[in-house]
C-alpha cells in the first residue's frame, strides 16, 4: 500500500474520484495497491443524514471499456448465493450492467447512489424476510430478455437478437430487413421504433448487450 | 454536546446489551460449537471459553467477533500429536457443521453460504499443568508455533484504562475496512496512550491519530503474554503507510467539519424498518438485481 500522494495526473484523477465519492460515501476510501486503485469500507444507508444501515464493501475496477465496477460485500453478511444476488466470489449483482450504462451520464458515484443504494436497500429488506423493494430480473439469460426485452418492447429472442444486431450499427439503413421479422424493409415497418431506440441505446452497448446474450449460446 | 460527550454518545449507540439479538445469537452459535467439539474429543477435556472483544469488553455494535478458545492439557493427545494435528482436527470437527476459514491460528466459522458468523475458534495445548500460557499453530507464520496466553491478553486491554479509545478506534478502523490484526491495533493503541490516560476521549483519539499520521515508523509493541517470543512488529510496519494516510484525512476532515464528520449523526436507535421505508420510497431511479 502506499500513501496517496498527487505526483501524476493519474493519481490527481484519483484523489478527485475520492473526494467526489466521499461526499456522499464518507467511510470509502481510496486505497493504491502498486498501480491498481480499489475503495475499501464503509457503505452507508441513510436518511436525511442519519444513518441508519451499513455494508462493508471493496470496489474494483475491471479492465475493459463498459465495464461495470466489480463491488464485493466483505463484511460476510450477504449469503455468498446466487438467490441473493451475490455470486460465489463475492461481487455483488446490481443489476444487468447494459442498463446502467443506458442511463447515460454513467460515474462511479451515481453508480454508487443508484443500483448499489437500491440493491443494499433491498438486502435489508430480503434479511427482514421482505421482497426486493423493486423486483428482481430472472438469472442469467431469462433475465437479460426480460431486462433487453423491456427497453426494445419486444419479447421473443429472436426479435431481441436482431434489434440489438440492427441498434449495433452505427447506421441503420432502410432497405435493410426489419429486425421484428415481418420480411419488411425497415422504412416500410419499424423505422420509427429503431429512430428513437437509437437515440437512447449506443451502438457499442447494444453489441455488449448482444455479447452477453451470446455468452450463453456458447457450449 | 460537547465533542466528549459526542463520543460517549457514540460508543453508546455501539453498545451491544447482554439481552440483545446479536449476543443471543453468539451465545447461542457458542454453545453448538462446544457441544460440537465435546463430542468431537469425547476422550478429552479440553478448556473451552471465550476470548476476544467479548471478554476484553471491547464489543461494538458494528464489528463483534467472537472468539472462542479450544485448549487441550499438555499431555493429551486426543486431538492430535503435534499442534499443527491439533489445529487440523479441530477444524475438521468443525467442517461438519460449518465452512470453516483455516486463518494464521484461528478457524473462522461461515455457514455453507459464506455468511459470517463473527466467530473465531482459536486451537491450542496449553505448556503445563497450570493451564495458563499456551501454544498456538500458525499456518503461515515464520514459527510454526506461538506461545500466548489469553488471560494476559484479556487483562492487558480490559485493565489498561483506554477502553473507550480503544472502542472507538476499532469503529474508525471498521468503517474504514483497515486490515490490521486487532489485538496489535489493541496493544498499539494502549502504548501510545500510556502516558494519556487521563486525557479527554477526543484528544486520546486526536493524539492517536497524530502519532498514526507523523511517525515514520510504528513504535515497538510488544506481546504482554510472551515479549520476546512473538515479533509483531511485521504486522504494524506492514500497515503503518496506510494508517497514517487514513489517519491524517481523519484528522482533517475533524479540523474542517467537526467530530460528527468522522462518527456521523449518532444512532438513536429509531426504528429501522421505517427508515428502510423511507429510503426506498425517496428512491428515483428504480433498479433490480440479476446474477449472469
Amino acid at each position: 500500500m502506499v500513501r496517496v500522494i498527487a505526483t501524476s495526473t493519474r493519481v490527481r484523477q484519483l484523489t478527485d474520484l475520492e473526494r467526489a465519492v466521499q461526499e456522499k460515501q464518507p467511510d470509502l476510501r481510496l486505497v493504491l495497491e502498486g498501480d491498481t486503485p480499489s475503495f475499501r469500507g464503509s457503505f452507508q444507508l441513510a436518511n436525511d443524514g442519519v444513518v441508519f444501515d451499513r455494508f462493508s464493501i471493496q470496489i474494483t475496477f475491471p479492465d475493459g471499456a463498459f465495464k461495470l465496477p466489480r463491488i464485493e460485500e466483505i463484511g460476510g453478511r450477504i449469503p455468498r448465493h446466487i438467490d441473493r444476488h451475490v455470486f460465489g466470489n463475492g461481487a455483488i449483482c446490481t443489476e444487468v450492467p447494459e442498463l446502467t450504462l443506458l442511463r447515460g451520464r454513467y460515474s462511479l458515484v451515481s453508480y454508487l447512489d443508484g443500483p448499489v443504494r437500491n440493491y443494499f436497500l433491498g438486502q435489508i429488506l430480503v434479511e427482514q424476510g421482505q421482497q426486493w423493494p423493486f423486483g428482481e430480473w430472472d438469472h442469467g439469460k431469462p433475465g437479460l430478455l426480460q431486462a433487453y426485452g423491456e427497453v426494445l418492447g419486444v419479447t421473443d429472442e429472436e426479435k431481441i437478437r436482431r434489434f440489438l444486431d440492427c441498434l449495433g450499427h452505427k447506421k441503420v439503413k432502410g432497405h435493410w430487413n426489419c429486425p421484428c421479422g415481418t420480411g419488411k424493409r425497415i422504412r416500410d415497418c419499424h423505422l420509427d421504433v429503431i429512430r428513437r431506440l437509437q437515440e437512447s441505446v449506443p451502438p457499442a452497448i447494444a453489441r455488449q448487450a448482444l455479447a452477453r446474450l451470446n455468452i450463453y449460446r456458447r457450449p | 454536546m460537547t465533542d466528549n460527550e459526542y463520543l460517549q454518545a457514540v460508543l453508546k449507540s455501539q453498545d451491544l446489551a447482554d439481552d440483545s439479538a446479536e449476543l443471543k445469537a453468539l451465545t447461542t452459535r457458542r454453545k453448538d460449537v462446544e457441544a460440537l467439539l465435546r463430542s468431537a474429543f469425547p476422550d478429552s477435556s479440553p478448556t473451552i471459553r471465550y476470548g476476544g472483544s467479548k471478554a476484553k469488553g471491547t464489543l461494538i455494535k458494528e464489528s463483534y467477533d467472537l472468539d472462542i478458545v479450544c485448549y487441550f492439557p499438555h499431555d493429551d493427545t486426543t486431538a492430535g500429536e503435534t499442534l499443527e494435528d491439533i489445529y487440523n482436527s479441530v477444524a475438521a470437527a468443525l467442517e461438519k457443521d460449518y465452512a470453516v476459514e483455516r486463518k494464521r491460528s484461528a478457524l473462522r466459522l461461515r455457514d455453507k453460504d459464506l455468511v459470517d458468523f463473527h466467530i473465531d475458534v482459536v486451537p491450542g495445548r496449553f505448556t503445563d499443568d497450570s493451564k495458563t500460557d499456551c501454544f498456538l499453530y500458525q499456518e503461515n507464520g515464520e514459527k510454526c508455533r506461538l506461545k500466548t496466553n489469553l488471560q494476559v491478553h484479556i487483562d492487558t486491554v480490559r485493565d489498561s484504562g483506554v477502553l473507550d479509545a480503544i472502542r472507538l478506534l476499532k469503529l474508525w478502523k471498521a468503517r474504514k475496512a483497515l486490515d490490521v490484526k486487532q489485538f496489535v491495533f489493541e496493544l498499539l493503541i494502549i502504548d501510545l496512550l500510556s502516558a494519556h490516560k487521563n486525557k479527554s476521549l477526543a484528544d486520546q483519539l486526536i493524539h492517536v491519530w497524530t502519532n498514526f499520521r507523523d511517525l515514520d515508523s510504528p513504535p515497538k509493541v510488544e506481546d504482554p503474554a510472551n515479549p520476546c517470543g512473538n515479533d509483531l512488529m511485521p504486522l504494524l510496519d506492514a500497515v503503518w503507510n496506510e494508517l497514517g494516510s487514513v489517519a491524517s484525512s481523519t484528522l482533517s476532515t475533524i479540523d474542517n467539519d467537526g467530530w460528527e464528520a468522522v462518527f456521523g449523526k449518532v444512532d438513536t436507535g429509531a426504528d429501522k424498518s421505517a427508515a428502510v421505508k423511507m429510503a426506498v420510497a425517496s428512491v428515483a431511479t428504480r433498479t433490480r438485481p440479476w446474477c449472469g
